[in-house]
């Protein structure tokens, strides 16, 4: 075989790879940099985890001026993470729902309560219920105490714009003054009489 | 001798130029007789399609065939793709019924208080974390409100606003998310289809 068939032959086996990288990576990040991110994102593609969140984190690094280093680990950190909430999950996961729950893992929920959070949901979507847990704890509710009422809300069969609304209301109460844990504790009980009761839509 | 022999053949000569007489059912016995005999296996319907045979076609007749073939796909491709959508669509629905189809994302207004600002974006990984992004440039609405309304696609996106192209604020009306790895808090959205 000559060399030019052989080179054609590599380019062709080559050229999937090169267009499944992102070239907004190649505009956006040095090349070192470059290299590091797209094998982490080559990894998580074998692994069968969601890929464009890590792109989505290079290029948030990038335009927040991080240097190289940080983003590698910052894209790393969170292939890590959406690993352990794909093994907690299941397969069935939905990217969204890996993306939230990796989210969940970074702000301190572990994977035993992920786990009792998938279980108390059921077949329904996890990303809302996961993106109030974590806007609780950001928001200094205790992650017990905020992974426990989270769970109840779900296993009450509150609804996503329900949940919405509830955590509305909690930042609401945060911002006025009131202590994050009894704040988040006296909605979701609220919340939980109703959804049991009267079937009232919830206000504000 | 001689004489024995030319009168034996004009004899035969005779017999020859007589009109010789065919029945008239001569035909229909011949073909009945025809078709009692049994088929030929090579002859039958099956044999012709799946005896293998050469056939010779010229390159003309060959070129004409490949460009007629051509002109009928490229013609039909024109033509039927309007057609196809329109037919396939309630073939589609009767075998797999879907109400509709699913919005692909959500027009969503981002809204920031911010009375000294001169100019704010929103990015997030909606838009690639591009401050520079056309469609998400807030605008002045006065009294220090700045806001846009743009396409997020269905799903969960973090995000945060650029005050002056160097501020990086959070959406103080969202959920929070836990991202400092890069030193600068953001939002969370949670876009969903509107039912």
């Amino acid at each position: 075989m000559s060399v030019a068939a052989r080179t054609l032959i590599a380019l062709m086996l080559v050229a999937p790879l090169a267009l499944a990288q992102d070239a907004r990576l190649s505009a956006r990040l040095d090349k070192p940099t470059l290299i590091a991110v797209n094998a982490i994102v080559d990894s998580a593609r074998v692994a069968k985890l969601p890929t464009a969140p890590l792109v989505d984190k290079a290029l948030e690094g990038a335009a927040k001026g991080s240097d190289g280093q940080n983003i590698i680990v910052a894209v790393r950190q969170l292939s890590m993470q959406m690993g352990s909430a794909k093994r907690v999950l299941g397969s069935s996961a939905t990217p969204d729902e890996i993306k939230a729950a990796a989210t969940a893992l970074a702000a301190g929920v572990s994977e035993r309560d992920l786990a009792r959070l998938r279980s108390a949901s059921g077949k329904r979507p996890m990303t809302m219920p996961l993106a109030v847990l974590t806007d609780l704890i950001v928001r200094d509710v205790p992650i017990a105490t905020a992974t426990s009422l989270v769970v109840q809300l779900a296993r009450s069969g509150v609804k996503d714009p329900e949940l919405a609304l509830f955590q509305r209301n909690v930042r609401a109460d945060i911002d006025r003054g009131a202590d994050p844990s009894v704040a988040a504790t006296t909605r979701a009980r609220g919340l939980v009489l109703r959804s049991s009761g009267s079937g009232n839509k919830p206000t504000e | 001798m001689r004489d024995e022999t030319e009168q034996h053949i004009e004899q035969i000569a005779r017999e020859l130029r007589a009109p010789v007489s065919i029945g008239r059912e001569l035909d229909a016995r011949v073909m009945r007789a025809v078709r009692r005999l049994p088929r030929h296996a090579r002859f039958g319907l099956w044999s012709r399609l799946i005896t293998p045979r050469t056939v010779t076609v010229t390159p003309l007749v060959w070129g004409m065939l490949a460009a007629a073939v051509a002109a009928f796909a490229v013609l039909g491709a024109m033509h039927a793709g309007a057609d196809l959508d329109r037919a396939a669509k309630p073939i589609a629905r009767a075998f797999f019924p879907r109400p509709q189809t699913p919005a692909q994302s959500q027009r969503v207004q981002f809204v920031l208080v911010a009375p000294d600002a001169k100019k704010v974006a929103v990015v997030g990984d909606f838009n690639g974390w591009d401050a520079s992004h056309a469609a998400y440039q807030a605008q002045h609405r006065g009294g220090g409100v700045w806001s846009v309304t743009a396409p997020v696609p269905l799903g969960h996106h973090r995000y945060s606003f650029v005050v002056d192209d160097s501020l990086w604020v959070a959406d103080p009306t969202a959920p929070r998310v836990t991202d400092y790895d890069y030193g600068m808090p953001n939002s969370a959205i949670v876009v969903q289809e509107q039912k």
